[in-house]
């Protein structure tokens, strides 16, 4: 069985990670600070998302990122064939994520909902907007590194690229995380 | 003897040039620090065009006289990547060009606010407004050939493999995800008011203020680095062969 391989430097894309999740943040406070002023609304807005889509996305990014985390291993021990193969399964559930909102965003306009209908309906549309934005980059990060893992070097710079990536995938998933409860749970608790 | 590094500096000085030019100019005598509202009547706006013909129209000549400093800092940029790309230089001249056309739609949004000015007593309220409009959704919807420029600046200085980069690999990954985060602005034309509008707290204070920081950090850090490739140059170990286009380090730099 092949060695691990060491641990190497620190990715730098954690000041990407730094960051991205301080303008979330701001995000989740502004969309908190909107809320307070209009409470009702947000709640009855927040009841006509579907939360067993948004359930649905978070089991998916959060999979998906567990089948990333596994390749990451699998490469350290030099395991090529099963690195590729988890980068490919990670991707193959991470679409469906796309297919969800894809089904979720017709829905909504299908029924005139749209940005503009209110502003819990801006703050929905433009975070998983963007979110969604992030979600499109991490899969086009783990798409080049299951096509570069074919004959890459299982190590040194390729290995700072591939953590790199998964961190980045963690993220979307985390964020997400954040955004579900926020935008499809809050108003149920009332 | 042939200095490499000639008019290097003047580039990376530019930089502050243009910003404190674009914000004196643009922004403060242009009444665009904050924006306008676009909650505002075409009443409202044309009285203001009135009221501060002159003053805008001196802002808006000014920030169109230093537009171009904001080309030559991304020459400076451009020079330094040099030093980092081999082979062809895509993304050096990617940056560069970035840098070039983002020099477009600060022209353009001046030349809309000053054609707004020009005869503001007798044209109509409503054209007043679509050109303050036209300016702002031409300053923000243009974003990309700027994301354009950080992302390819971002990505070559990321390979630098010097022990202590030229420029910090946190300034890199700064570069990508401010010129990424711009695509918040695609929100912007949506909204007259709130965080989202152009006078928003997150497109305008927040996504100007990354923009600001960004143009601020990498100055400071291209004038430290053009003091270590002079040393570099000096030693030996950064070689400019020939006619002045290859660049490179020596294998054992």
């Amino acid at each position: 069985m092949p060695e691990q391989q060491p641990r190497g430097e620190v990715p730098s894309i954690w000041a990407f990670i730094t960051a991205d999740v301080l303008a979330f943040a701001l995000f989740f406070v502004l969309f908190m600070a909107e809320r307070g002023r209009q409470v009702a609304l947000f709640d009855q807005s927040s009841l006509q998302l579907d939360a067993n889509l948004g359930l649905l996305n978070t089991l998916i990014l959060i999979t998906s990122s567990w089948l990333v985390a596994l390749g990451v291993e699998a490469a350290r021990h030099g395991k090529r064939l099963a690195l590729r193969r988890w980068l490919l399964l990670a991707m193959l559930v991470g679409a469906g994520f796309a297919v969800t909102k894809f089904i979720e965003y017709s829905a909504k306009i299908g029924h005139g909902i749209t940005m503009l209908s209110n502003d819990f309906f801006m703050f929905y549309f433009a975070l998983t907007g963007i979110h969604f934005l992030h979600f499109l980059v991490g899969i086009g990060v783990l798409l080049m590194l299951w096509m570069q893992a074919r004959d890459r070097e299982l190590s040194g710079t390729f290995m700072v690229w591939l953590e790199s990536g998964g961190i980045y995938w963690h993220m979307v998933d985390l964020l997400w995380i954040v955004l579900f409860p926020m935008l499809y749970l809050l108003g149920r608790s009332a | 003897m042939n200095n490499p590094f000639q008019y290097w500096r003047l580039c990376f000085a530019a930089g502050p040039v243009f910003l404190l030019s674009y914000f004196g100019f643009w922004g403060i005598l242009g009444f665009n620090v904050p924006p306008l509202a676009p909650s505002l009547t075409a009443a409202e706006m044309a009285s203001h065009f009135q009221e501060h013909a002159n003053q805008m129209r001196l802002g808006m000549v000014g920030a169109m006289t230093f537009a171009p400093t904001y080309m030559m800092w991304g020459l400076g940029i451009t020079k330094v990547m040099e030093t980092l790309e081999g082979g062809n230089r895509v993304l050096s001249k990617l940056q560069l060009w970035g840098a070039g056309l983002t020099v477009i739609p600060i022209y353009m949004c001046c030349v809309f606010i000053l054609a707004g000015t020009y005869r503001p007593d007798t044209l109509d309220p409503g054209s007043i407004q679509l050109l303050y409009d036209m300016s702002w959704l031409t300053i923000s919807i243009c974003y990309s050939v700027t994301t354009m420029q950080m992302i390819a600046m971002g990505a070559i200085f990321l390979s630098d493999r010097r022990k202590t980069p030229l420029i910090p690999k946190w300034l890199c990954w700064y570069s990508i995800w401010g010129g990424f985060m711009f695509i918040a602005e695609d929100i912007m034309p949506f909204f007259k008011h709130g965080v989202f509008a152009r006078n928003g707290l997150l497109n305008f204070w927040v996504e100007y203020s990354i923009y600001f920081f960004y143009m601020l950090f990498v100055t400071y850090y291209l004038f430290k680095a053009i003091a270590r490739l002079e040393q570099e140059y000096k030693a030996g170990t950064l070689v400019f062969p020939g006619n002045g286009i290859a660049y490179g380090l020596k294998a054992n730099a």
